[in-house]
C-alpha cells in the first residue's frame, strides 16, 4: 500500500514532465542584490510542478506550459519574486535577501532542521552578516541588542573579559543560568573558569567567546524550554544553537572568503572627577594617603595646610624628596587615573573556504584575530583552524566529521575592588595631584621594588615604611605581575548516517569538546602582592611568587537517533516524522593548582625557581548522564504542525534508588493563512502557536553527601592549614550534603503569532510565556551557629512571565535604495513564590562583598542585593542622631537594590543605497539597579566630581526623633568631606549603609553602527574577485544614562556565578559592579572579499 | 527494512540497557574529600581553631580596645581602635561556629558512647569556645548551636535561638539549657571515664596527657566562676571554693608546664605573625604608648621588652585612635615580640589560652573579694611570677623587680585599689589573650582607660561592651535580635 502511494507519486511527477515539453520556452539570468550571478536558484511555473534550477553561471531555462506564464523564483534566504515571463527575450531577476523568510529552515534540538512555519514554540535566527564586520570577536556581544529576551552583559572592557547572557530570565535559584550552547548539534562548554581566587585575579573570559564569529552561519535561539526539551536538563536554560559555514553545495564551486578588520578602543563612560583638591584628609596635605580630601590647589603653602615639610619629616612626592621647611609643588593631573588605560586594538583576519555539491561538501577555516586591551600589558588572542567534511560513503552510508583547534591565550594584570592585590583597584586610589606619568616611568625602584606613593616596607631603595600592604603601583603590576591564561581546546564531532530506507534514517553522532586551561600568575620579587609572604625569606622582604592553574575539561556525546517519515499517512496530506534517541552524556573536569614562593632568580617563573612550594589543591569532578528521548511531528497539509517529544534522563548525581527523571513537551502550530486560504496582499502570512514544556535539572556533583576537608582557618590577613608538622587534621565541611535530592523542574507555557503583511514585508512575531520553576536546588545559607554555612535543598518555587516581541520590515524597497527595520522588545517579570516552610529569603551560601548579599527573597525576584540601610521612622525618613548629626543607625538584612530591568528593547535600522549600506542598531534597557563600588570608592576618596562641593557644610536629609513620637526636621551641620566619606557610606563598607551607591541603570545605547561600501567583480569585469565589501563600523559609541555617574553595564562577577569557581553552589550575581576596567568605544574598519 | 527490524533496533535497546548498569552511573563519590574521617584526625584542627580564634582577628579587636596596640588609621586596626568594630563575620561563622564549635560538636557525637576521653576533651574545648561567644557578643545561640543532624539527616536546630547570657552561664531547666559550668563537669567526668581510643600524639596541646585535660576543666570553672561574679557571687564563691578546698587538680604551675597553650611553628605561625608580620596586610598596628607608658610608670621594662621589641633602641609607639600619620620608617616600629611571636618572631609562640599565672589572679581576686580560701596577695605575687616566667624573665630578673618594687608587688589600701592591682597585673600578663582582659575591663572597670582620640562607631560617646552582631547569621537567623543591640549596650555579666 505505501510501496503504491509512493510509485503514485513518482508517476504524477513524470506526467508533469511530459506535459510541460508543449509550451515556449523562456531563459533567464537570476542574480543576488549585489549582482551576483546565483546558481541552484529554483525556478518554478506557479501553482504547476514544472520547474528547473539556475545553472552555475545563475542561468536557467524552462519550457513554459501554454496557459501559464508565471514564474516563481525562490531560494533559501531570499524573497521569493514572481514574475510574469515576457513573449520574448532573456528574464533579468534579481532576489533580494530576506531579513525573516517564513519558509526558512531553522535549527532545532539535536541539530535537527525544520520549517520554521512548523515550529509551536518561539526561536530566534540571527544570520552571519548581523555579527560579522561589527568589530566584535566575541558572539555573545556581537548578539547584544539583537535578541527579544536576552539580557547580555558585559563583565567590563578588559580584554577577553566574559559576558552573561540570560534567555527569558532566570529559571534556577542558583547555578549555572547560562543557555547550552550548541555548535553543529554538538553541546559544548561556555563555562567561566574562575582562579581560586575570582575577586582578584583577572576577569576570566568565557568559554565561548572561543568561537570564531567569521565562521558562523547562523545562531538560532531557542529561548523556552519548549524549544528545548529533547536536550534535557542541559537545556533548561535554553539554547544557542550555532551552525557554522559549510560547503556551499554547489558542484565545481570553490568559495573562499577572506576577510581582515582592524579596530580601536578607548575607555568611555568613566565616572567625572574634580580637579579642585589634591591629596590629603581634612584639607591638609599628606603625601601617602590615597584621599583627595586635602588642600584646594592654589592654596598658599604653608605648615597648617601641609604643604610646607614639616619638621623632622621628609616628602617624597611624585619621585622627589622634599625635607622640612621645603614647598611641595602641587597640582592637578587631570588625566591621571584615566591615562592609566590605554587605546586597545583589534586585528582580526579569517580566511574561509569551502566547495563541494548536493552530496559531497568540504570546508576549511582558518581565524586570527589579536587584541591588545585597555589595560597596559593586557591581551586577548584567539586562533582557530578547523575542516569539515560530509559525504556520501555509499549510496546510503553517509559520513560528516568535523574538527575545530581552538588556541585562545588571554594576558592582563590583576582586577577587582581588593587594593592589595589589583593593579586596576590601585589605579582608582591615585589622589587628583599625584603624577601618574612619573610612576608610569619608575614603576620599579633602582633596586628593582615595587615603587609607589604609599609607602611599603617592600621598597627600601626610596621608601621604606607603610601602614599595611598598600599594593602595587597599577604598572608594576600590570608588567610584573600578570596572569596568563592559555586555552587549547579542540572541538570535533563525526556522525555516521545510513539511509535503511526512503523513510528511514539511523545515525550514531559522537561529539568531543575537550580543552585546558594552563594559567599562570606571576608575582615578581619587590611586588608587595605577595599573598603569602609567610613563605618569604626573611620578614619584610618580598621575594616573589608563581600560581600556576589547570582547568581541565571534557564533554563527550553520543546520540543514536533512528528517524522515521512517513507522508500522507493515513490520509493525504498528514505527513509524520518519528525520531528515537538514546543519548549519553560524560562531563570531566580538573583542576590542579601550585603556588610557590621565594624565587631565587628574578623574572624567571618556573615552578622550580620557588624555593618555598606551598598550596597545592586537587579538585576534580566526573557526571555521567544518559536518556532515551522521542518526538513524534505531525504535519497536516501544511499548516497544522504537532510535536510531540518526551524524554528521560538518569543522572549520576542523584541518589542511585531515584536517578531517574521524565519531562514532556507538546507544541502546535496552526498557519492560519494556509488554512482558511485567506492570505491576501495585506495579510499574507498568519499563523499561531502554543508549546508547553517541562524540564529538569539535575544537582551538582558530589552534593548528596557530608564530607571532610582539611583543616584551615582564616582569610587573607591571617589563616592557617593542616598539616601541623606530621600531624594532619581534617574539619567538617561547612557544606551539608542531602542524601534526599530530586530533580528541580521548570514548567513554561508558551504562545505565539507570527503575522507576516503586505507580502511579508512586514513580519510580527509575539510571544508570550508562562514559566514555573519548581524543586530548586539550592545551597542555602544556614544560620553559621548551626554549624553550617550552607545545604543543598530542594525548595521553592519562582515564575517567570514575559513578552517578546519581534518586529521586521521593509518599509522602502526601491530599485537603488531599501530600508530594513527589525526590532525587537521584551520584558521578563520573575517572581520567587516559595522558598521553605518558615524561610522567606536566603542569601547565597558563603557569598557576600563588603556585607552586600545577593538574596532570594519570596514576593520579590530573583537576585534582589539585600545589605544595610539606614533606620527609617514609618513615614520612610532616616532618622538623624541629634548630638552628631549622622544617621542614627542601620539596619541589615534590607533590599538595597534590585538588579532586574523592567524592559529591553534594541531597533536595528539598515539602509542599502547603490552598493553603500549603513546599518544602526541603538538600544534600551530601561530600569535595573546595581551597586557602583567604582563610583563609592571615588567618592569617599574625594575624587569624583560631585565631591568639589565639599566646602561647604551639609545637613543629611532626614529627622530628629524628638522622644514624643514626633520628629524635626535635621538641621545639623557636617562637614563636606564627612558628608562624603562616613555618612554616605563610605567606600561600602559592611558596617554601614549600602544605600547610597545604588544607581538606575536605564541605558539608551547606539550599539553598533556600520558603512558598508560592495564592489562586485561583475562590475568591473573581473573574476579574480566575486566580491569586495569594505566596511566602516563603530561600537558603543554614544550611551545616556540619566540616572546613573557611570556606564551601568558593567558586572563584575561577569558569567561566572559567584562561587562557582568549581563548585555549583553560587548563584548568577548582578547588580554589583565591584570595580571593573571600564568599556570601550570601538571605532575600525573591515575588508571583506569572497572569491 | 528487515535489516533493521532484525539489527539495529535489537542494537538500540542493547545499547539502551548496557547504559543502565549501574557503574555508569556510580561516579558521585567525592574524590576530592573524605566522607568520614576518624576522631585523631579532627582533634588536632579543632584545637588550633581554637586557638587560632582566640589569637585572630577577636583577639586583635580586643587588643586594640584594651590599647596594648595602636591601630594606624585608616587601617582596619585603626577602626578597631578607634571603637569601629564591624561585622566580624568570618569568626563568628567560619572560625567560631562553624571550625571550632562544630568539630568540637562531630568529635562528642563519635566519641560520647565509646571513647568518652574525646568527648571530655572536646566538651572541655566547646565549652571554652561558647565562652568566647558569650563575652564578645552577649546572647548567643548555646543550646541548639551546633547540634548537628536527626536520623533523616536534617539539622536539629536548622535557626538556633539564640540563649540569654544568664542562661548560657547559668543554665536554665525550664529552657533545657545546660550551663557552661555543667559542660565542663561533664567534660572531666567524661575524661576520667573508660574509653577505647584515647588522645593521643593528635593532641598538640597535651599529647594526650588526660590528668592535664582535668586540670584544664577546673581551671574552667574558675574561670567562668569569676565571669560571672557581679551577677552570682555565690555561684563565684562555692565553685572556686570547691576547687581551693577540696584540692582539686588546675593549672598551677608557675613555670608554665601544665598551661593550656595551643602550639603553632614557624611552618604553621600564630595569627599574630601573620597579622602583623607575614600576612598580606601587615604593619596596621603597634604598641600604644599608652601601654607603653603604663609599664614605664610600673618600671616593668624587662617584661615590655619581651612584649614588644625595639627594632631602633627606643620604644616607638603610637597613640590610640591617633589621626596622625603613624611613625615612619615601619622598621622602627615596636611590634609584638619574642613572648607573642617566639624566639625568632617568626610566629613560633603558641597562644595562651588557660594559663597558671590568670588562674592565680583569679584566686587572687576570689580571694579578696569573694572570702575564697588563700591568702590574695600570696596568690597575686604568684600571678606576677608566672607570668614573668612565661615571658622568659631569668629568676633574678625578677626577684630584683619584686625586691625593687615592694608596692607594685604588694596589695595595699582598700578592697577597691587591691582589686585594680590584681586586674592591672592581669591585665599586663594577658598581653597575647586581649579577650581576657577585655572581660575583666567590663566586668571590674580596671584599668582604667582613656577614650581614643577619636572614636566612632557605634556610639562614639562609649566604649564598646560588645561586639556587633555579624550579617550572615542576621541574614539567615531570624532568632537574632534585629535591630542589634549596640555596642553600648552592656552584656548580663557586667
Amino acid at each position: 500500500m505505501k510501496k503504491l502511494r509512493l510509485l503514485l507519486l513518482f508517476g504524477l511527477l513524470c506526467a508533469a514532465h511530459l506535459l510541460h515539453a508543449q509550451g515556449r520556452t523562456v531563459s533567464g539570468t537570476v542574480t543576488d542584490s549585489l549582482g551576483i550571478k546565483m546558481p541552484n536558484v529554483s525556478v518554478q511555473v506557479k501553482n504547476s510542478r514544472v520547474g528547473t534550477k539556475t545553472n552555475d553561471q545563475g542561468e536557467f531555462t524552462l519550457q513554459l506550459p501554454a496557459n501559464n506564464s508565471t514564474l516563481v523564483i525562490s531560494s533559501v534566504g531570499y524573497e521569493t519574486e514572481q514574475v510574469t515571463a515576457p513573449a520574448s527575450g532573456n528574464l533579468l531577476i534579481t532576489l533580494n535577501p530576506n531579513r525573516q523568510n517564513l519558509q526558512e529552515v531553522v535549527v532545532t534540538a539535536l541539530g535537527i532542521t525544520k520549517e520554521r512555519r512548523s515550529l509551536g514554540y518561539a526561536t530566534q535566527t540571527v544570520k552571519t552578516e548581523a555579527i560579522v564586520d561589527k568589530g566584535e570577536t566575541s558572539l555573545l556581544n556581537a548578539l547584544q541588542g539583537k535578541l527579544a529576551g536576552a539580557d547580555i552583559v558585559g563583565s567590563s572592557g578588559a580584554a577577553g573579559a566574559s559576558t552573561s547572557i540570560i534567555l527569558r530570565g532566570i529559571t534556577s535559584f542558583t547555578g549555572n543560568q547560562s543557555p547550552l550552547f550548541v555548535v553543529d548539534g554538538i553541546p559544548i562548554s561556555d563555562a567561566t573558569d574562575e582562579s581560586t581566587i575570582s575577586l582578584y585575579t583577572n576577569q576570566s573570559s568565557n568559554r565561548s567567546s572561543d568561537l570564531n564569529v567569521n565562521n558562523i552561519e547562523s545562531v538560532n535561539v531557542l529561548q523556552g524550554p519548549a524549544a528545548a526539551a529533547l536536550y534535557g536538563s542541559r537545556a533548561a536554560h535554553g539554547a544557542i544553537m550555532i551552525t557554522t559555514k559549510k560547503g556551499s553545495g554547489r558542484r565545481g564551486v570553490l568559495d573562499v572568503t577572506f576577510n581582515s578588520s582592524y579596530s580601536q578602543q578607548r575607555v568611555y563612560g568613566f565616572p567625572e572627577l574634580q580637579n579642585k583638591y589634591g591629596q590629603g584628609t581634612n584639607g591638609v596635605f599628606n603625601p601617602t594617603t590615597t584621599f583627595s580630601l586635602g588642600p584646594a590647589f592654589g592654596s598658599t603653602p604653608s605648615l597648617f595646610n601641609g604643604l610646607i615639610a614639616p619638621p623632622n619629616t621628609t616628602y617624597y612626592v611624585n619621585g622627589a624628596f622634599y625635607t622640612a621647611g621645603q614647598t611641595v609643588p602641587f597640582q592637578a593631573y587631570p588625566d591621571n587615573i584615566l591615562s592609566f588605560f590605554k587605546q586597545g586594538q583589534i586585528f582580526e583576519n579569517n580566511l574561509t573556504i569551502n566547495t563541494g555539491d548536493n552530496r559531497n561538501n568540504f570546508g576549511a577555516t582558518i581565524g586570527n584575530s589579536q587584541q591588545d586591551g585597555i589595560l597596559p600589558n593586557s591581551s586577548f588572542k584567539k586562533t582557530n583552524v578547523g575542516f569539515n567534511i560530509s559525504n556520501y560513503l555509499t549510496d546510503k552510508l553517509s559520513v560528516k566529521a568535523s574538527v575545530t583547534y581552538f588556541a585562545t591565550v588571554q594576558e592582563g594584570p590583576t582586577q577587582g575592588s581588593n587594593g592589595s592585590y589589583s593593579a586596576y583597584a590601585n589605579v582608582y586610589r591615585i589622589p587628583r595631584s599625584v603624577d601618574f606619568n612619573y610612576y608610569k616611568n619608575n614603576y620599579t625602584t633602582p633596586g628593582g621594588y615595587n615603587n609607589w606613593f604609599i609607602p611599603n616596607i617592600y621598597n627600601p631603595g626610596i621608601q621604606d615604611s607603610s601602614a599595611g600592604a598598600a599594593g602595587d603601583n597599577p604598572y608594576f603590576a600590570a608588567y610584573k605581575n600578570p596572569i596568563r591564561s592559555n586555552i587549547s581546546r579542540v572541538l570535533g564531532n563525526v556522525t555516521l548516517g545510513y539511509d535503511i530506507h526512503s523513510w528511514l534514517n539511523v545515525s550514531y553522532r559522537v561529539g568531543l569538546d575537550t580543552y585546558t586551561d594552563r594559567r599562570k600568575r606571576s608575582i615578581a620579587i619587590g611586588s608587595s602582592q605577595v599573598v603569602r609572604s609567610v613563605f618569604t625569606n626573611t620578614s619584610g622582604t618580598t621575594t616573589g611568587g608563581i600560581m600556576e592553574d589547570v582547568y581541565y575539561r571534557n564533554e563527550l556525546n553520543g546520540d543514536l537517533m533512528i528517524t522515521a517519515k512517513k507522508n500522507d499517512i493515513f490520509l493525504h496530506g498528514l505527513n509524520a516524522n518519528l525520531l528515537l534517541g538514546h543519548g549519553i552524556n560524560q562531563q570531566k573536569f580538573q583542576q590542579v593548582d601550585q603556588t610557590g614562593y621565594g624565587l631565587a632568580i628574578p623574572n624567571y617563573y618556573n615552578i622550580s625557581n620557588a624555593s618555598n612550594l606551598s598550596l597545592t589543591n586537587e579538585y576534580e569532578y566526573t557526571k555521567r548522564l544518559w536518556g532515551v528521548y522521542g518526538s513524534l511531528s505531525l504535519a497536516y497539509n501544511n499548516y497544522l504542525f504537532l510535536e510531540l517529544t518526551g524524554r528521560q534522563d538518569h543522572s549520576s548525581t542523584l541518589p542511585a534508588a531515584k536517578n531517574a527523571f521524565f519531562y514532556p513537551s507538546a507544541s502546535l502550530s496552526f498557519v492560519l493563512t494556509d488554512a482558511l486560504k485567506m492570505n491576501s496582499n495585506i495579510l499574507s502570512f498568519a499563523k499561531v502557536r502554543a508549546a508547553y514544556a517541562r524540564v529538569g535539572i539535575d544537582p551538582p556533583v558530589y552534593s548528596l553527601d557530608n564530607v571532610y576537608t582539611t583543616g584551615s582557618a582564616g582569610n587573607n590577613v591571617s589563616f592557617y592549614q593542616f598539616p601541623f608538622g606530621s600531624v594532619s587534621g581534617f574539619s567538617i565541611s561547612a557544606a551539608l550534603g542531602n542524601k534526599g535530592l530530586t530533580p528541580e523542574f521548570t514548567s513554561t507555557l508558551d504562545l505565539g503569532l507570527n503575522i507576516g503583511l503586505f507580502k511579508n514585508r512586514l513580519n510580527i512575531d509575539a510571544t508570550v510565556y508562562n514559566s514555573k520553576s519548581t524543586d530548586q536546588i539550592v545551597a542555602v545559607a544556614l544560620p553559621a551557629s548551626t554549624g553550617y554555612l550552607n545545604k543543598y535543598l530542594n525548595i521553592g518555587a519562582m515564575t517567570n512571565k514575559g513578552l517578546e516581541l519581534t518586529v521586521s520590515g521593509t518599509p522602502i524597497r526601491w530599485k537603488d535604495f531599501s530600508w530594513n527595520v527589525s526590532g525587537n522588545f521584551s520584558f521578563n517579570r520573575n517572581k520567587v513564590t516559595a522558598i521553605a516552610p518558615g524561610v522567606t529569603s536566603f542569601s547565597f551560601g558563603g557569598v557576600a562583598f563588603s556585607g552586600l548579599a545577593p538574596t532570594i527573597a519570596v514576593g520579590e525576584p530573583y537576585g534582589i542585593i539585600r545589605g544595610s540601610k539606614f533606620v527609617t521612622n514609618d513615614a520612610g525618613q532616616r532618622l538623624v542622631d541629634s548630638t552628631t548629626g549622622y544617621y542614627l543607625n542601620y539596619k541589615s538584612d534590607q533590599t538595597v537594590l534590585d538588579p532586574n530591568r523592567d524592559w529591553i528593547a534594541g531597533l536595528t535600522n539598515s539602509f542599502t543605497y547603490k552598493r553603500f549600506g549603513l546599518s544602526v542598531l541603538v538600544d534600551y534597557k530601561k530600569g535595573g539597579q546595581f551597586e557602583s563600588f567604582t563610583v563609592s570608592t571615588l567618592r569617599a576618596l574625594g575624587a569624583l566630581k560631585v565631591t568639589e562641593d565639599r566646602d561647604q557644610p551639609f545637613v543629611l536629609p532626614g529627622v530628629i526623633d524628638m522622644g514624643n513620637g514626633k520628629y524635626r526636621p535635621n538641621n545639623i551641620q557636617i562637614n563636606g568631606q564627612n558628608f562624603y566619606n562616613v555618612a554616605l557610606g563610605g567606600s561600602t563598607g559592611s558596617t554601614t549603609s549600602n544605600e547610597f551607591a545604588v544607581f538606575d541603570a536605564t541605558t539608551f545605547r547606539v550599539r553598533e553602527v556600520s558603512i558598508s561600501y560592495d564592489l562586485s567583480g561583475q562590475s568591473v569585469n573581473t573574476k579574480i574577485f566575486k566580491n569586495i565589501r569594505l566596511t566602516v563600523f563603530g561600537r558603543n559609541l554614544y550611551f545616556y544614562a540619566p540616572n546613573s555617574p557611570i556606564d551601568p553595564e558593567l558586572s563584575t562577577q561577569g558569567a561566572s556565578g559567584v562561587g562557582s569557581g568549581t563548585a555549583t553552589s553560587g548563584g548568577l550575581v548582578r547588580g554589583l559592579e565591584l570595580g571593573s576596567a571600564p568599556n570601550t568605544r570601538n571605532i575600525g574598519i573591515s575588508l571583506r572579499a569572497t572569491f | 527494512m528487515k535489516i533493521a527490524y532484525k539489527y539495529l533496533l535489537p542494537a538500540f535497546f542493547l545499547l539502551a540497557l548496557g547504559s543502565c548498569k549501574k557503574s555508569f552511573l556510580d561516579v558521585n563519590t567525592s574524590p576530592n574529600s573524605p566522607v568520614d574521617v576518624p576522631p585523631r584526625t579532627l582533634l588536632p584542627n579543632a584545637e588550633v581553631a581554637l586557638g587560632f580564634t582566640n589569637g585572630n582577628e577577636l583577639g586583635k579587636v580586643a587588643a586594640l580596645l584594651m590599647q596594648y596596640n595602636a591601630g594606624i588609621a585608616g587601617s582596619q586596626a585603626g577602626a578597631y581602635d578607634q571603637w569601629n568594630i564591624g561585622s566580624l563575620d568570618n569568626q563568628w561563622s567560619n572560625e567560631l561556629y562553624t571550625n571550632t564549635i562544630n568539630n568540637l560538636g562531630i568529635i562528642v557525637q563519635k566519641t560520647e558512647g565509646t571513647s568518652r576521653a574525646y568527648a571530655g576533651v572536646a566538651k572541655l574545648q566547646m565549652a571554652y569556645a561558647f565562652s568566647i561567644a558569650t563575652d564578645l557578643w552577649g546572647d548567643v545561640p548555646y543550646s541548639q548551636a551546633a547540634q548537628g543532624l536527626d536520623e533523616n539527616g536534617f539539622l536539629k536546630y536548622p535557626q538556633p535561638r539564640f540563649d540569654a547570657q544568664q542562661d548560657i552561664y547559668l543554665g536554665n531547666a525550664s529552657l533545657g539549657i545546660k550551663s557552661l559550668f555543667n559542660l565542663v563537669r561533664e567534660g572531666i567526668a567524661d575524661i576520667n571515664s573508660p574509653s577505647i581510643l584515647k588522645p593521643a600524639s593528635d593532641d598538640i596541646v597535651y599529647n594526650g596527657d588526660l590528668s592535664k585535660w582535668t586540670r584544664l576543666g577546673y581551671s574552667l570553672l574558675m574561670k567562668f566562676a569569676l565571669q560571672v561574679s557581679n551577677k552570682a557571687p555565690d555561684t563565684t564563691r562555692a565553685v572556686i571554693n570547691d576547687i581551693v578546698n577540696n584540692n582539686r587538680p588546675f593549672i598551677n604551675d608557675v613555670n608554665g608546664t601544665l598551661d593550656f597553650n595551643v602550639p603553632f611553628s614557624k611552618a604553621n605561625p600564630n595569627p599574630y605573625y601573620l597579622q602583623d608580620i607575614g600576612g598580606t596586610i601587615p604593619n596596621t598596628q603597634l604598641l600604644s604608648t599608652r601601654f607603653y607608658n603604663l609599664e614605664r610608670s610600673l618600671n616593668d621594662t624587662i617584661r615590655l621588652s619581651k612584649f614588644y621589641n625595639r627594632p631602633t633602641g627606643v620604644y616607638v609607639t603610637y597613640d590610640n585612635g591617633s589621626p596622625f600619620a603613624a611613625p615612619l620608617p615601619i622598621s622602627s616600629r615596636s611590634q609584638y615580640s619574642t613572648y607573642v611571636l617566639g624566639a625568632t618572631r617568626s610566629g613560633e609562640a603558641p597562644i595562651r589560652l588557660v594559663t597558671a599565672f590568670r588562674n592565680y589572679f583569679i584566686l587572687a581576686e576570689a580571694a579578696l573579694r569573694f572570702g575564697v580560701t588563700g591568702d590574695a596577695n600570696t596568690y597575686y605575687q604568684n600571678g606576677i611570677k608566672a607570668s614573668m616566667i612565661s615571658t622568659g624573665m631569668t629568676t633574678t630578673e625578677i626577684s630584683n623587680y619584686f625586691a625593687a618594687n615592694p608596692t607594685i608587688v604588694t596589695l595595699t589600701g582598700t578592697t577597691d585599689q587591691k582589686l585594680q592591682q590584681i586586674i592591672l597585673q592581669k591585665y599586663i600578663a594577658s598581653v597575647g589573650n586581649a579577650i581576657e582582659s577585655y572581660n575583666d575591663y567590663r566586668r571590674t572597670g580596671y584599668p582604667a582607660l582613656q577614650a581614643p582620640t577619636v572614636t566612632a562607631g557605634d556610639d562614639p560617646n562609649i566604649f564598646p561592651w560588645r561586639f556587633p552582631y555579624t550579617v550572615q547569621e542576621g541574614t539567615s537567623n531570624p532568632n537574632q535580635p534585629n535591630p542589634r543591640p549596640k555596642t553600648n549596650v552592656k552584656v548580663w555579666w557586667q
